[in-house]
């Protein structure tokens, strides 16, 4: 039994190793700022988890909890990270994009805006 | 042995990981990259000590696994932040 978790477990954690060097691999090979979050802001978190499911089956539950507090957080955080990056990026770039959803969104939101300022200096009048 | 043997492996590839990365970390060319390419070598590098604890078989050193994760969150939302206000007029 042991020795069946044990090939589970070091079968788990190479499966990671490789799924983080692709992840950095796309981050080396892909051009623009956007496919380059795109690789690495997917691939790298899940090859974060599927390593810690190993060493999780490895440890036994003492070391379990801890390493699922801590894939707990990266895989609520990390997202959210790239996200931000994500919007940064297009906020300060020109970058010509194929489809680009945001910008109205944010055109509309901008305009929103400046209708609520208008009205809220009308109200002060 | 064998297990050992498979265990360097993917702490070889998480390290591969890490340094492709921080290749982009270095090179750049611009600070979305690096920003993003230091969150890759973090991710590695923190995957290398789950494999190492699952080598050595103790707790001791996951507790740094837990820190990582939050300050790498944190130094994401700040540095996004900093690109955000730092060029805020379309240069590039």
């Amino acid at each position: 039994m042991r020795a069946v978790i044990d090939i589970v477990a070091a079968s788990l954690m190479i499966t990671g190793g490789t799924v983080a060097l692709l992840a950095a691999l796309g981050l080396l090979k892909f051009e623009t700022a956007y496919a380059r979050f795109h690789a690495a802001g997917k691939a790298s978190p899940v090859a974060f988890l599927i390593a810690a499911l190993g060493a999780a089956l490895s440890l036994g539950p003492a070391g379990a909890g801890q390493l699922a507090v801590a894939a707990g957080a990266m895989i609520l955080t990390l997202p959210v990270g790239v996200h931000l990056l994500f919007r940064a990026v297009h906020r300060t770039t020109s970058t010509q994009l194929l489809i680009d959803e945001l910008a109205p969104a944010e055109a509309a939101a901008a305009d929103a805006a400046a209708d609520a300022k208008a009205a809220a200096e009308q109200a002060a009048d | 042995m064998t297990h050992d043997l498979a265990l360097d492996i993917a702490i070889g590839l998480f390290i591969a990981a890490g340094l492709v990365g921080t290749y982009r970390l270095l090179r750049g060319p611009a600070l979305a990259d690096r920003i993003i390419a230091m969150d890759v070598t973090l991710i590695s590098f923190m995957g290398a000590i789950a494999v190492h604890a699952a080598k050595v078989d103790s707790t001791q050193n996951l507790i740094i696994l837990v820190v990582l994760a939050i300050i790498g969150f944190t130094a994401t939302v700040s540095a996004a932040r900093f690109l955000q206000h730092e060029h805020a007029k379309p240069t590039s």
